[in-house]
């Protein structure tokens, strides 16, 4: 689905964003991104999505074809709910939809689906300042699985999220990716989140950010965020990828 | 009503009254020279027979017409402009000196001008509205259009959206905010604009007809008409206020 090959990455063509990243996600998979803030995380997320352009000669191929703006592969989900305040939960859902040129009242029909599908039934004609952050995500969320994209690009979707409510969201990404098997790609600075979600968790060093582990996810699914508290392997996991962050930190300190 | 929406009314008709009473009782007994001041009985009076009068009302229709077409001519004409700028910033610096000498000017100083080339007819009047109204709209438009959330942009872009899309989904709906105060300060520019004006030449309009009874020391008249402009004025701000709730119920 993703497939990155000794990507380098600069902006004023002295340093390095990005250094001799090797990246592969398979299709049906869920890989989560970690690191220190800073790291090119987000920007390996946006040149997936097409918003950061490509520099000549470097491969980077999604879907089988060079990133692109408006792919009909990919949706993109970002920090913020990023919702449009003069438009109803359910043309916010549908938005993606009718950009990709979908019929309003078929991209309705959708939304509405997804909007109950995400426990928002009836709130079809709020306005997002009638509804609470971690429903304005969930908003989010339905306009992003609303599209049939088999790959998604989510940025610290739930960044934004105090912490209950995050574990609810995070939950409903679960059932949402083990019912529709897509892809994704989720960018996290929070280890616990990436491990619980992921089948494979990769860890990226602080500027110029490289790929210093990938480590494997080995709960089996479909997982629910709260037996996964008093899972064993579920901290083995935690303590193994915190290690190898804390290793990033010191050579980089070193 | 409330009581206490109730008895602030109580409080203004009592200060009001007060007032005009003070005013009236100063007239009367000579405290108050009535050929500079005028009094409140005697705008009353004036007011009873202006508003039958079919004058009062052509001159009104004059002054509303001059304002409404220069406000819909200017503040189309400066949200254009905006969005060109916004879309290319070169073109917005190079302008840039030119757009803020002609900001700067004392508007009102082009009416002479004005009434050479447009006539003492309606036209001076809609172009000097127009020239106040634009510069205010222009600079709001720039700023709503600016202002409008990243995260809105970034994610539209993903999508692929084209660029009318943009514009008429997230730019447009986003900049209505900024860009509507900027439409209401715009009109009371045009109003200012119009009847400015008209006091200083013109046909018709009820500048025209204030000036005229203040240079024949119609002093009742002239606080008359001022009660009129501003009557209109109010009822400007309260059709913005309308519109404003119809399209930004959302905030």
């Amino acid at each position: 689905m993703i497939d990155i090959q000794k990507l380098h990455l600069s902006f004023d063509g002295l340093s390095d964003v990005l250094s001799a990243i090797d990246f592969k996600l398979d299709a049906g998979e869920f890989v989560a991104v970690a690191g220190p803030s800073g790291c090119g995380k987000t920007t390996l997320l946006n040149l997936c999505a097409g918003l950061v352009e490509l520099p000549m000669g470097q491969h980077l191929q999604v879907a089988g074809a060079l990133p692109q703006l408006g792919s009909d592969s990919v949706a993109y989900m970002l920090a913020r709910d990023s919702l449009f305040p003069w438009q109803s939960a359910l043309d916010n859902a549908a938005f993606g939809l009718k950009v990709r040129g979908m019929a309003v009242g078929e991209a309705r029909d959708r939304a509405a689906e997804m909007l109950k599908r995400v426990g928002l039934g009836g709130f079809e004609h709020a306005l997002p300042k009638a509804l609470s952050h971690g429903m304005r995500q969930r908003v989010a969320l339905a306009r992003t699985f609303a599209m049939p994209a088999p790959l998604l690009l989510m940025d610290e979707p739930f960044g934004a999220l105090d912490a209950q409510t995050k574990l609810q969201l995070q939950d409903l990404l679960l059932q949402l990716c083990q019912e529709s098997q897509r892809s994704v790609l989720f960018v996290t600075h929070d280890l616990s989140e990436a491990v619980a979600l992921a089948d494979r968790v990769v860890i990226m060093s602080s500027r110029p950010g490289r790929i210093i582990a990938d480590v494997v996810v080995p709960m089996a699914r479909p997982r629910s965020i709260r037996e996964l508290q008093t899972n064993s392997e579920f901290h083995h996991t935690y303590t193994q990828v915190w290690r190898h962050l804390e290793e990033g930190w010191t050579h980089h300190e070193g | 009503m409330k009581a206490s929406t109730l008895l602030n009314f109580v409080r203004h008709a009592l200060f009001v009254s007060l007032l005009i009473g003070l005013w009236e009782w100063g007239a009367r007994t000579g405290f108050i020279d009535q050929s500079f001041v005028g009094s409140p009985l005697g705008i009353a009076t004036f007011t009873v027979n202006n508003v039958s009068d079919l004058r009062l009302w052509g001159d009104l229709g004059w002054t509303m017409f001059s304002v409404l077409v220069s406000f819909s001519i200017g503040a189309s004409a400066a949200i254009a402009t905006g969005l060109a700028f916004v879309t290319w910033p070169k073109l917005e610096s190079f302008c840039e000196p030119y757009v803020n000498a002609l900001n700067v000017l004392p508007r009102i100083a082009l009416v002479p001008l004005f009434i050479l080339w447009f006539g003492l007819g309606v036209g001076s009047k809609i172009a000097m509205g127009v020239s106040l109204t634009f510069f205010i709209v222009l600079s709001s438009t720039i700023a709503g259009m600016r202002g409008v959330s990243q995260d809105h942009v970034t994610l539209t872009r993903t999508l692929g959206a084209s660029s009318r899309q943009m514009f008429f989904w997230v730019t447009l709906p986003g900049a209505v905010p900024v860009l509507f105060s900027g439409l209401r300060l715009g009109i009371v520019y045009a109003f200012l604009g119009v009847v400015g004006a008209e006091v200083i030449a013109s046909e018709r309009g009820l500048g025209q007809q204030l000036s005229y009874l203040a240079s024949t020391f119609a002093i009742d008249g002239v606080w008359s008409l001022l009660i009129d402009l501003a009557l209109v004025g109010v009822l400007i701000m309260k059709s913005m206020n309308w519109l404003e709730r119809r399209l930004l119920h959302w905030q």
